[in-house]
């Protein structure tokens, strides 16, 4: 038998078994339509205002600066696998160690920078801290 | 032997890590006291490290490193990159270009928030034009270029409360983000039909290409075309050009027009010359040459056009800007297979970016010194400016009438030059389409100079500071292009000889 009947048959199955539920449950509860039903759910708060406003660019700075970190794993990864094995070929300390002080001092700088210019510095948005000043009231 | 036995290889890199050490300099300095606007630390830093550059740039040029003479190019990291007299020369460009910028900022930024940021954003692009002039290989082509567009989206956009400016530069980042994405397209489908990325392997490719793959090497050598066609403002990726220019700082729009357009001409080249020789291209069908030379006519044509029917001033050399990226195509549009003569229009085109590399920056600076005063941005805003101000509206004419190629300034040499090696080339339709452009353009610059000179004042304005940085940085433009008259000897000679060496 071909394997990928099995597959097939295990994807039917996946798709069936939520819509057959949903479908059952279509049929078996009463309808009861209410207004709190059809409202926005976020963790029980009750939602005010829309979604299309300004809102805080902390995120987008933390995401850049994530950025930075995760290049630098992935170049530091390789570089940590092939350490040993060139010291022991005889490539000198230097030549295998240098690049890689280089380019983490380069980061650093960049860190440092974005650091002092307050790039990690908690941003409190006017907005927010108004309307909570408001709701205290 | 001279210097290749001398210094190890890496140093030949020297003028691009001068560069880059001082950007993070520049950071450093930015991390101790992030509130200073100390202008006159952060400029002189840039300044220093700028001309650092170009003297290093400009003594490798004299001693010949990466030349025929000295044993040929330089390559380092396995062919990634290349220095020869071709990358020295672009460097010297751009580290020119550079220096003149910096020493304007000085009073255009002054008083302003993140002046730190400017100096190392502008340093970042240039380390990228001078790593793009040396770059061998499609991928570091790419990074680079990547490198010299990314700090220019935001410079544009660096009067963050000016409308104008984020809304240039909020268009110039999609159509950069656009044509960036048609380039590595077309590097990726190149790299499919030839297996690698470095130039000469891909050249050597290309020669013993299956005919059935000429479809996909064609479309992928078209895309990187449309690459530098957005890099150099030409037809037809030069739509952000006249938005970009008129809404940046004029220092940024300044950089961008002279020192990024030259950036794309140098990668241009060498990648055309190098990566897809003519004789091959054209055996496959792949007639990059003539397409060059219509990209060439239809640029400078609807450049000079546009122009012609400006009100801004800032604008009119925007369009102005795009007609020039349509004259320096000429350098890859009149070369034939094996023609003894491609060196002398190739080093013709070169020697042009430097002479334009001065006269533009001036111009663009001199309307930052305008804008620096408060007066308006129109024609008839200039009038009688040059009786308040004689020595900047003297420079500016200057700037103007060489950009026009007129006979006592550098601009001049460099276009009979350009021109008469195309006609020696066998392309005379170029050179006949470049002269009627010339001819249209001296209509719209010299509007300009009627405006400051002949028009009487409406006496609303008052000129009330004399920035010294901003007339320092116009007056060596200007001293450049005047110099370039009788220095174009050695200029040409030089552009012609490294660029000779790159057909060899």
């Amino acid at each position: 038998m071909n394997p990928w009947i099995a597959i097939g048959a295990l994807a039917v199955v996946g798709v069936g078994i939520p819509l057959g539920m949903m479908a059952a449950s279509a049929i078996l509860r009463p309808s009861v339509p209410e207004q709190g039903k059809s409202a926005i759910y976020e963790s029980g708060e009750i939602p005010t205002g829309t979604a299309r406003i300004q809102f805080n660019i902390q995120y987008y700075m933390v995401a850049l600066l994530f950025v930075v970190f995760d290049i630098e794993t992935v170049l530091i990864f390789p570089w940590t696998v092939i350490y040993r094995s060139a010291l022991e070929q005889g490539v000198s300390l230097g030549a295998v160690l240098a690049p890689m002080l280089v380019f983490i001092g380069i980061l650093v700088v960049g860190l440092v920078w974005a650091w002092r210019n307050g790039a990690v510095k908690w941003v409190k948005s006017p907005r927010a801290s108004r309307r909570k000043t408001e709701r205290q009231s | 032997m001279l210097l290749q036995t001398q210094l190890p290889q890496w140093t030949a890199l020297g003028p691009a890590l001068i560069l880059a050490i001082t950007a993070l300099v520049l950071f450093v300095i930015d991390s101790v006291d992030p509130d200073s606007t100390d202008s006159a630390l952060l400029a002189g830093v840039s300044v220093v490290g700028t001309l650092a550059a170009l003297g290093v740039a400009a003594w490798f040029l004299a001693a010949g490193t990466g030349q025929v003479g000295t044993g040929g190019e330089i390559t380092l990291f396995r062919d990634a990159l290349v220095v020869d007299g071709m990358s020295l020369f672009f460097t010297a460009i751009f580290t020119s270009v550079a220096a003149m910028v910096f020493v304007a900022s000085y009073d255009y930024l002054k008083d302003r928030p993140d002046q730190a940021e400017f100096y190392s954003l502008v340093l970042l692009a240039t380390t990228g034009m001078a790593l793009l002039a040396s770059s061998n290989s499609l991928a570091t082509a790419f990074i680079s270029l990547e490198l010299t567009s990314l700090p220019s989206y935001a410079l544009v956009a660096y009067l963050k409360r000016n409308r104008g400016s984020v809304e240039a530069g909020l268009k110039y980042f999609l159509i950069g983000a656009l044509s960036s994405s048609v380039f590595v397209f077309g590097i990726s489908l190149v790299y499919a039909v030839t297996g690698s990325l470095l130039f000469s392997d891909v050249a050597s490719a290309l020669g013993d290409l299956d005919q059935s793959f000429r479809g996909v090497a064609g479309i992928g050598v078209l895309m990187i075309a449309g690459g530098f066609a957005f890099k150099t403002a030409s037809v037809p990726f030069h739509f952000w050009a006249p938005e970009a220019y008129e809404g940046a700082p004029a220092p940024v729009s300044a950089f961008l027009s002279s020192a990024s357009k030259a950036a794309g001409f140098a990668v241009a080249f060498r990648v055309f010359v190098e990566a897809f020789p003519i004789a091959t291209a054209v055996d496959l069908g792949i007639d990059w040459v003539l397409a060059f030379g219509i990209l060439a006519v239809v640029t400078m044509t609807l450049g000079n056009f546009a122009a012609a029917t400006q009100e801004n001033v800032k604008r009119m050399l925007a369009y102005s800007s795009i007609g020039h990226a349509g004259y320096v195509l000429i350098g890859l549009a009149a070369l034939s297979a094996g023609a003894a003569t491609n060196g002398d229009v190739l080093g013709a085109s070169m020697a042009h970016l430097l002479v334009y590399g001065f006269m533009n920056t001036g111009a663009f600076l001199f309307v930052a010194l305008v804008e620096h005063w408060g007066v308006g941005r129109t024609f008839e805003d200039y009038n009688g400016l040059a009786e308040r101000a004689p020595m900047a509206c003297a420079a500016m004419t200057v700037f103007m009438f060489s950009l026009a190629g007129l006979p006592p300034f550098g601009g001049f040499f460099s276009k009979y030059f350009l021109f008469a090696s195309a006609i020696g080339a066998g392309f005379w339709w170029l050179a006949a389409f470049g002269a009627l452009n010339s001819a249209l353009s001296l209509f719209y610059y010299s509007r300009v100079v009627k405006a400051m000179w002949i028009e009487e004042s409406d006496g609303s304005f008052e000129l009330t500071s004399r920035p010294i940085g901003l007339y320092a940085a116009i007056m060596v433009a200007a001293v450049g292009t005047l110099v370039l008259l009788p220095g174009f000897g050695p200029v040409i000679e030089t552009a012609q000889t490294v660029a000779a060496a790159l057909f060899g």
